[in-house]
């Protein structure tokens, strides 16, 4: 079955490579066959590691006389099936409660989290140095590194500030912003290409060391 | 009923699980977790309506005979597979475990990796130095991609092995990534997250309803 499934593997891994040439049928069917298989994937991690252990085990010990608090569960689930009334065009308005409350807790959770994740910490690792550099701690090295990063995250904000007139001063603190970002951006690309070529070596690895034995 | 229902679901939500955070209170820590699992509970009704979607889409496909329509039925081969075998016996199932290791895995793998290749071509297109703003993103990415790898470091040591700087690709590339890359990223980071907090704010509120969508 191993030998079996490195050679299911191969094939299908050929037949996506083989749109390096032009779109063709083995392409074509290895592409469907993974829009498939990643929904049904999908649809079975949600339901065994949503549905069944939050909604279906409580309600079971309810309707077992184990826990009656399970009972509670029947809301979410009456709630989640709303969102079938999207198939019958006279009740498509039923589907806004699901949505309202997916959508609301979304932007309750977010509000403090993004404020404790993305502002406070961030802000306090940039200006954290600082407290290094009063301490007397900071290498010189340090102490420019520090500034550093103090003035690309400034100027890279204010490259996002339309609320005055990119002119005089401002527009070079911007110009400076979109040189940081510009080093952003080509750090992510850089990555992101290594990330890719690291992906395609494996697979190449794989063809010719598991498939095809040419490489141990 | 159709729409201000929903207004008030997404407030309640939305303040409930604001407050539940800024709380340790046993009473508050047990509603935040019973509307974590209410989410869970919702999120895969959305997930399978999703799929009756597209199952929608490919059955009007075949019935159409538009393009290419024979391969919808491998959408549902692989759909249908996945949900028969992952759906009563669960994901642990040794069929399901085969199937997402000897399919899923390695086609998803290849379909990352089959992007280094376009990646490659966008890449001499858009690295044409014309600009300050180009020639900046153009040497942080070369700088980044050769300090990913062991040949980088050993292309240094060669050529400029002159310089009092050991392995110095690798190390270049961890300054980039830790200083001006980071600040760059912590603004868009800072600018984006403020985004996020007015929008969950409006949400919240009811200003913002563009969720509930059009009609009464």
């Amino acid at each position: 079955m191993e030998l079996f499934g490195i050679w299911v593997a191969a094939l299908l891994t050929l037949c996506i490579y083989s749109f390096l040439y032009q779109d063709n049928p083995f392409y074509r069917f290895a592409e469907h066959l993974f829009v498939g298989i990643s929904v049904g994937y999908g649809i079975v991690l949600s339901i065994h590691q949503g549905l069944v252990p939050f909604a279906l085990k409580p309600l079971w010990a309810a309707l077992t006389g184990e826990s009656l608090s399970g009972l509670v569960k029947l809301i979410p689930i009456g709630v989640g099936l709303l969102f079938f009334a999207r198939l019958s065009p006279q009740h498509v308005w039923l589907i806004r409660y699901p949505i309202a409350i997916l959508i609301g807790f979304g932007a309750g959770i977010a509000i403090p989290n993004v404020l404790r994740a993305n502002i406070f910490e961030q802000t306090r690792g940039t200006i954290e140095p600082f407290a290094a550099m009063h301490a007397g701690t900071l290498s010189g090295f340090g102490v420019l590194e520090a500034i550093l990063m103090v003035a690309g995250v400034v100027c890279t904000l204010t490259y996002f500030f339309f609320s005055v007139e990119h002119r005089g001063p401002v527009k070079w603190l911007s110009k400076v912003g979109i040189a940081f970002l510009m080093i952003g951006f080509g750090s992510a690309f850089g990555n992101t290409v290594m990330g890719r070529v690291a992906l395609l070596i494996q697979r190449v690895d794989f063809l010719l060391g598991d498939w095809l034995n040419l490489i141990s | 009923m159709k729409r201000q229902v929903p207004l008030i679901l997404c407030f309640a939500f939305g303040i409930v699980m604001i407050l539940t955070q800024f709380s340790p209170h046993s009473f508050s820590q047990g509603i935040y977790e019973e509307v974590i699992s209410w989410t869970l509970i919702i999120s895969p009704f959305a997930l399978v309506l999703a799929t009756a979607t597209l199952i929608q889409t490919h059955v009007a496909r075949i019935q159409r005979r538009t393009d290419h329509w024979q391969y919808s039925f491998v959408v549902f081969a692989g759909l249908i597979t996945m949900v028969v075998i992952g759906v009563p016996f669960g994901p642990q199932h040794q069929a399901f475990e085969w199937l997402y290791t000897n399919i899923q895995v390695p086609m998803d793998a290849t379909m990352f990796s089959l992007l280094a290749f376009f990646i490659a071509s966008a890449a001499f297109r858009a690295f044409r130095a014309r600009t300050f703003e180009a020639s900046l993103l153009l040497i942080t990415a070369l700088i980044v991609m050769m300090g990913n790898v062991p040949v980088g470091d050993l292309i240094w040591n060669t050529v400029l092995g002159w310089l009092p700087l050991e392995d110095g690709a690798s190390k270049a590339r961890q300054w980039i990534l830790d200083n001006p890359n980071l600040s760059a990223r912590r603004g868009i980071i800072l600018g984006v997250s403020l985004g996020i907090i007015s929008q969950s704010i409006r949400i919240i509120l009811g200003i913002e309803r563009s969720y509930l969508g059009g009609g009464d």
